[in-house]
């Protein structure tokens, strides 16, 4: 379960998370909620998708993409897959050293640095369930944000309300195109691609097989549906907090307000604490996904439950993902723009990595009894459509927002 | 399914994650070769690894920069040391018998063996 509440604390309340779902929030009011719960659906039925496949055919999905895609598209889905992962290790790590400066007040950069070598360290030094259990547990400090929300007492049937897919009326055109455009950006940071790379390698790492299938299906459920209630509790806050008095939360300091509202300096203390582990849970995640398709796309011994000497060529591509995404940090480039151009090439990749996973999980030879049923196919290929028209209207949107400055 | 069954090449076997007798990942099938004469039914030889069988799989213009970044190195795996074909290709003897990841090998050298729990 630790697994899943790792993905999905560090998957869906990553740096991305807490800078969209703020800003959506503070802009639109309650009304993109719908696409968080529309794309937690999505993230659901692939990540469950993954886990079974792990369990059955004990495949990764970077195995069964080049497997199932070809040698050459393959490869381009690898590059483009490891560019936009890559970019957002980077982000994450410039989100540690973000809240690190906030709860210290040292230098932004050093503390970015300092914070890369605890990573690095906790990534060599524990065995994988370890990873897991300290970044999904304690990540569970974020849990303050839904205490928050019930705590400012929001307007409980608006909130509801943000539940039924809606455009709102009387926007002027650039204001429907940056609608658009954060609902795009909402389905690509909640479905990231590297959720489904960490999730299904985790569930070989752990040896899964099918006595696990119900263990994996509540924990896609359970999982994903908790980081939901986190990201949406966090727009819910800000619609409520921000919006009204025109805060645009453009960091994630912001964010942290909402439980410094409510609950003083022990719940921004608390917020902030929550946010690092949940930022650093996602570097660590994005990190190893990367060294994951990798290993997997070229036959390499990968793992992290060997010690590191055991699958060397893994070993060395974490660390160097890792000391990689912190040179691009040490650039100084905006931690915002990164955000940005993760979730862009991000969604760009999404329609190449569920495509061959629905394709073997639907493959009676493979799968067995265990095949993909109506639903879960009706489900899948629904899913698959509608990250394909996200995909297609990402950059058009990008470039016509501006990155949703409008 | 058994290495003397008939197959699809493509859609059963190409790009195939290799796994050796003890369960370690040591390649990728990245081609194929082929015994028989024309007009007789082809038989599967061996399997190629290694990015030096990328060749004929790629335009040359990429195949030229794959070079450059992985080398061209390929390993022949005899049909006969193949116990299964499914999701993965199963083999019966150990990677190092084969000279599969030997990349892995070398690798090792630049990883400390300490410190991990």
């Amino acid at each position: 379960m630790t697994l899943g509440i790792m993905t999905a604390v560090g998957g869906f309340v990553d740096i991305s998370e807490l800078v969209f779902a703020a800003q959506a929030g503070s802009i639109f009011g309650y009304a993109l909620i719908w696409v968080f719960a529309l794309s937690t659906i999505g993230i659901m039925v692939f990540g469950e998708m993954s886990g079974r496949v792990a369990a059955v055919a004990h495949q990764p999905v970077f195995n069964l993409m080049r497997h199932r895609l070809g040698l050459k598209l393959g490869l381009v889905t690898l590059l483009a897959s490891m560019v936009s992962t890559l970019i957002t290790t980077a982000a994450e790590l410039g989100g540690v050293g973000l809240v690190l400066h906030y709860l210290t007040g040292a230098p932004y950069l050093l503390m970015a640095v300092a914070g890369t070598l605890v990573l690095g360290a906790s990534m060599w030094i524990l065995p994988f369930k370890w990873i897991e259990r300290t970044y999904g547990l304690l990540g569970l400090l974020m849990l303050v944000f839904a205490v928050s929300l019930v705590a400012i007492h929001p307007p409980w049937p608006k909130v509801a309300g943000g539940f039924v897919p809606q455009v709102p009326s009387g926007l002027s055109t650039k204001e429907l195109l940056t609608f658009g455009y954060f609902g795009v950006a909402i389905i690509s940071a909640v479905m990231f691609p590297y959720e489904a790379y960490f999730y299904s390698s985790g569930g070989i790492e752990e040896e899964w097989g099918p006595k696990d299938l119900p263990n994996n299906r509540l924990t896609a459920t359970v999982g994903f549906a908790l980081g939901s209630l986190l990201a949406i509790s966090i727009l819910a806050s800000s619609a409520q907090l921000f919006g009204p008095v025109n805060v645009g939360p453009e960091t994630p300091g912001t964010s942290a307000l909402e439980a410094a509202i409510p609950f003083g300096k022990a719940g921004l203390l608390i917020a902030l604490l929550g946010m690092l582990i949940a930022i650093a849970g996602a570097a660590v995640e994005t990190c190893m996904a990367n060294a994951y398709s990798v290993a997997q796309f070229f036959g390499w011994e990968w793992g992290r439950h060997k010690k590191p000497w055991e699958a060397p060529r893994f070993t060395i591509a974490w660390i160097g993902f890792l000391l990689l995404s912190l040179i691009i940090i040490l650039t100084d480039v905006d931690v915002m723009t990164l955000v940005e151009y993760a979730i862009v090439f991000s969604i760009v990749v999404l329609p190449l990595t569920y495509l061959p996973l629905m394709l073997l999980a639907r493959d009676k030879r493979y799968m067995g009894q265990y095949v993909n049923g109506p639903l879960a196919n009706g489900l899948g290929w629904l899913f698959f459509a509608v990250v394909t028209a996200a995909a297609i209207a990402a950059i058009p949107l990008y470039v016509l927002t501006s990155g949703g400055q409008g | 399914m058994n290495p003397t069954d008939p197959i699809k090449l493509v859609a059963e076997l190409l790009d195939l994650p290799i796994q050796d007798k003890d369960g370690r990942w040591c390649g990728v099938v990245d081609d194929v070769e082929l015994s028989g004469t024309p007009g007789k039914q082809a038989r599967l030889a061996a399997l190629l690894v290694g990015p030096g069988a990328y060749r004929g799989r790629m335009p040359r213009w990429l195949f030229a920069i794959s070079r450059s970044v992985l080398g061209d190195d390929i390993v022949r795996v005899p049909i006969a040391e193949v116990e299964t074909i499914g999701s993965s290709v199963k083999l019966k003897c150990a990677a190092t018998k084969l000279k599969l990841g030997s990349g892995d090998e070398k690798a090792r050298a630049w990883v400390p063996r300490w410190g991990a729990l």
